[in-house]
Formats: structure tokens, sequence, C-alpha cells
């Protein structure tokens, strides 16, 4: 079968529909034996230093798998970064499908927009209805993941992470990547409860960074709700699919995504939230409207380069943990 | 008992002593060669050789410091960086509300305080730019003495380079202008205000106590108190607070 990349979050029923195996672009970067590799081949092409290494590595990541010859970029929702991103790729001879979330959330636009992917990639209305139920199967136990997280105590902010990012994809195979999330769940109660104190949000695009959760775990705080992450899932319940990429958050205005923060900050009872923001990104900007709007001890993250948290980062997190103490 | 406090910074390693009195000694090493010579690592820790360096052997250590994250102190206590200044300076000005600005090496960091506990702060992040590094940088291309550079805070020249080094640069630019020497220092304290306004505003109380070596510039503390119009106290040993810190709380925490 044949791949199709995507830059980030999309209608991935229609592909699954089109019986095409999608592939996040970021989630192959960023879980490279070496994801900086892939910054600096970009860089050497001749993107700024100064840019999101989101979309350097999704740029060389693109270039290195050759299999990935047709890619869905989201033009509208996402970063204009991105269309830079689809020119160079094009230059390159990959073929881009663009895909636009209306800013205003509008529904007719929306469904244009999903219909002409649905025809784009040769398939129907129908199957894309079949596809969407095959994925809600797998949607309710990665929902049961996140309920565990906030309301157990053995799912890890790692974890619960990890599992819901995957669901932008499915991992190209929604069926076993339910039977990972099955057997993760069923030797849950054999897990030795985490010990923590300050239970902590994250809010802003998944970080380019690995090892923050476990650095806040081994200081007796843990993640109980990952924003951007679980509205990756479609965690929504809603058979009209139209609505549900409604409804889905993350491309939609500040105003719009801080309605489903706050009511999970209150739901999930946290003691702290942390805004990660990636360096050189708009969204750097909104952080200073979450921090009115957040009635929430707030400490912003700045990521830069993959991999691991730089002594700076980590001074930060310690000092912000004093303060919730 | 014999207490001791290492502030782990970027330029230097800083040192207090507390003795069982309560009065203290202060030390300073060159962070590179206090690693190189009074230093090894033992099983990832770093062994601090206190026989070697001359000032006895104290019965308990606590560290803090930009290399606290790299480097663990064998044998010491380890807490955050900020918690250290916070506790340092409320030693020193015995105060416990203000707005602590902290100016190091390569650090500039703004902590609210309120009845004595950290309630927000704010540090620098990508870029170092507005920190002593650059102070010394800037005060080599002027060819004039950190002590000469602090003096001048009047008829500043305008600086407006974001990166530290383009600033070099444009600061060759001013001097080929042929402003004085006095303007040309007054531009580049300012120039650090600048990167520290919006920190400061955010944070803002009554008072703003100033350590770090940096809060040895007489012409920033000028600069500061004029601008955000409330009075700035620099406790007694501005640059060994971190350690001051750190000694405060080992006796809290015997």
């Amino acid at each position: 079968m044949q791949k199709i990349g995507m830059t980030t979050t999309i209608p991935v029923e229609v592909i699954y529909a089109a019986g095409l195996i999608p592939v996040d672009l970021n989630n192959i970067f960023v879980t490279h034996p070496n994801p900086q590799s892939l910054v600096e081949e970009a860089e050497i092409a001749g993107y700024p230093r100064n840019l999101c290494a989101w979309i350097k590595g999704l740029y060389a990541t693109t270039l290195q798998n050759d299999d990935i010859r047709t890619i869905v970029a989201v033009t509208q929702g996402d970063c204009s970064n991105t269309h830079a991103l689809m020119e160079t790729l094009e230059m390159a001879g990959v073929k881009v499908l663009p895909f636009a979330f209306p800013f205003d959330r509008d529904y007719d636009l929306l469904k244009l927009q999903m219909e002409k992917l649905v025809t784009a990639v040769g398939t129907t209305w129908e199957e894309v209805t079949l596809a969407k139920a095959r994925l809600e199967e797998v949607r309710q136990r990665v929902k049961e993941m996140d309920r565990l997280t906030w309301q157990g105590d053995r799912v890890s902010g790692w974890d619960n992470h990890l599992f819901q990012v995957c669901c932008s994809d499915f991992e190209g195979d929604p069926e076993a990547f339910a039977s990972r999330l099955d057997a993760y769940l069923a030797e849950l109660p054999q897990r030795d409860p985490i010990k923590a104190d300050i239970r902590l949000a994250y809010i802003g695009v998944p970080p380019i960074m690995d090892d923050l959760y476990d650095y806040l775990e081994e200081r007796g705080a843990r993640i109980v709700f990952n924003e951007v992450q679980r509205q990756f899932t479609m965690p929504f319940d809603i058979d009209d699919i139209v609505e549900q990429y409604r409804t889905y958050s993350y491309p939609y205005g500040i105003f719009y995504r801080l309605e489903d923060i706050t009511r999970e900050l209150e739901r999930r009872q946290v003691d702290g939230v942390i805004h990660y923001a990636q360096s050189f990104c708009y969204r750097q900007i909104e952080d200073l409207i979450i921090r009115q709007k957040l009635k929430y001890p707030i400490l912003t993250l700045e990521g830069d380069k993959p991999n691991k948290l730089d002594a700076r980062t980590r001074m930060r997190l310690d000092a912000f943990l004093d303060i919730l103490r | 008992m014999l207490l001791c406090g290492i502030d782990l910074g970027s330029r230097s390693v800083k040192v207090a002593l507390m003795d069982p009195d309560g009065g203290f000694s202060f030390h300073k090493f060159d962070t590179v060669s206090f690693y190189r010579q009074h230093g090894r690592a033992v099983a990832g820790q770093l062994q601090v050789d206190f026989a070697a360096l001359g000032l006895g052997v104290p019965e308990k250590v606590v560290a803090t410091g930009y290399g606290r994250q790299t480097i663990n102190v064998k044998g010491a206590e380890v807490i955050p960086e900020l918690k250290a200044h916070v506790i340092g300076a409320i030693q020193q000005t015995k105060l416990s509300e203000f707005t602590l600005l902290d100016l190091g090496g390569q650090d500039s960091k703004v902590v609210l305080v309120a009845r004595g506990r950290m309630m927000d702060f704010q540090t620098n992040d990508k870029c170092a730019a507005s920190t002593g590094r650059y102070l010394e940088n800037m005060a080599a291309v002027l060819d004039i003495s950190l002590a000469e550079l602090s003096r001048h805070y009047e008829h500043p020249v305008d600086l407006n380079s974001t990166c530290a080094i383009f600033g070099e640069t444009e600061l060759i630019g001013k001097v080929v202008e042929g402003h004085t020497t006095a303007s040309l220092a007054a531009g580049v304290n300012y120039t650090i205000f600048k990167r520290i306004k919006p920190m400061l505003t955010k944070l803002l109380t009554d008072t703003i106590v100033f350590t770090g070596g940096v809060a040895n510039n007489q012409a920033l503390v000028q600069i500061v108190e004029s601008e955000m119009k409330v009075p700035v106290v620099v406790p007694e040993y501005p640059q060994y607070n971190g350690a001051i810190g750190c000694c405060a709380w080992g006796m809290e925490s015997r």
C-alpha cells in the first residue's frame, strides 16, 4: 500500500478510506535515531537557523523517505512556514495536497476542504464513514487510557503523550496500534503507582525533547493532561465527521483552544500549567493571552532542538516545582 | 559547625563559609580552573578537594548554581538555583516582599517574592545578551575596565542589536562616529536594562533587590532605579548571594 505523508493532524479517515497508509512526518522525524542531523540537513539545504526545528525536520524527513512521494500539508490552522515547506518539497518533486482548516471554524468551508481531499485521494464519503467507525474502536481505548491517567496513578505522562500523539496516523496500522494499547492497559494494574504530589497540565504543541515527563516524575510531579496530544485523538463522540474536525481545537484560534483547556484543567484538578512553545513559533505570542486567561501558575517552556532538556530549562522546571510546593 | 555554601556559576564558583557564630567568609574561583584543579568526577559526581582549597573541612555542604544540573557535588545537598537566590536575598536584606533581580555571568533572573516565598519568576532563555559576560566583552571592545564601564549612565548612545556579538560591531560603529567613552559605556549599560525591562515590569513590586556580579555595576543600579521608579537595594555581598542562600538553607534544615 502506498504511503502518504502529513505535516500535522488531518482527517485521517479519508486517507484510510482510500486504502493508503498515513504517515505523520513529525513522528518519523522525532523518533529518528539522530533527529538533529535532519535539522542540520535542512539548514545545509538553505533553511534558516532561526526557524522552527519541526519544519526543518519535516523537510529532511520527507526527502529521506523516498517511499513518501505525496504529502498532505496543512496550509491553514498551522503555521505559514508550512507554505514554504510545501514549496521546497515541490521543488524536490514531492506531490503536495493542501488542506486548510478554516480559521473561523466554518462548517461549509471545512466540509468543502474534506470533499476536495476525498476526491484527491480517490475515495468516497461512504468509505470515509466506514473508516471513521474503524478508528472509533481504537479511539475509545485511547480515551480510556487518558481517563486512567488523571483518575488513576499508573499511567505516566510520557505514556499518555505517546499513545495520544500516535493517534494522528495510528502508526499506519490502527489494529496493531490497538493491540499494543490493549497489552499496555492489561498490564497496568501490576505497575507501581507513580508517586507525585504535584499534578501538572501540559499545553501547546508536543515537546521536541523526550525527557520532560521523566524529569518531572523523578521530582514528584506528573503531567495528567496533554492538551494537543489529546486533541489528536478526537475525544468527542461526534458522529458527523465534519463536526468532529470542527470541534478539534488545535488548528483554530487560541480562545477556542482555551475553552477546552479551562474545562480540562478544572476536571483534572491540576496545580500548575506548563505552556510549551517551539522557538521561533508564532504561538509564543499567544503565551501572553494564555497567561491572562488561565488563573493557574504557568511556566512557559521554549524548546528548540530535538532530544534532551537543556540545563536552563531544567533549572526553570525546578524553580516552578518549588513555587508549587 | 562549619557550613559551606557553593554556587557553581558559569563564570566563577562562589563559596561562602559560615562559622558557628554565623560569621561569613567568602572565596571565589574561576569556574574552569575550579573544575580542573579542585574537582574530579567520581562515579558521575564531582568530588571537591576541600583540603586543597585551603578552606578547612566543612561539616555540611549545600550547593546550587548553573552547574548543578550537570554536576552533582559529592556529599552535598543540592537545592534549586532560584531558591538559593531568594533565600540569600532574604538573609542579606531581611526583606520579605520584593522583586529579585539577579544578573550573573550568563543568566538574568527576575523573581517575585511575597511573604518570603517565591511566587513567580522569569529568566532569559535562548540568549545571554543581557548578562555579565556581555559587559565583559563590551568593556574589552572599548578597551576600558569593568569598573570604568560601571561608572557611566548619562547620555547613552543608542544600541539596538539583538545579538551580543553583532552588538560589538554596532559599538565599534559608534566609536567611529566619535562618541565619548562615557556615552558609549552608558549605552552598553542601557542595553542591559532594555533586555531586563519586560521581565521587571511584569514582576515589579515596591522594592528591587539586585544581586549577582552585575549588581556591582553602579551605573546599572542608577538606571534601574530611575527607570523603574522604585528603590534598588544591593545587598552587601551581591555576588555571593546564592552561596549565602545555600548556607542559610543549610542552617534551617539542620
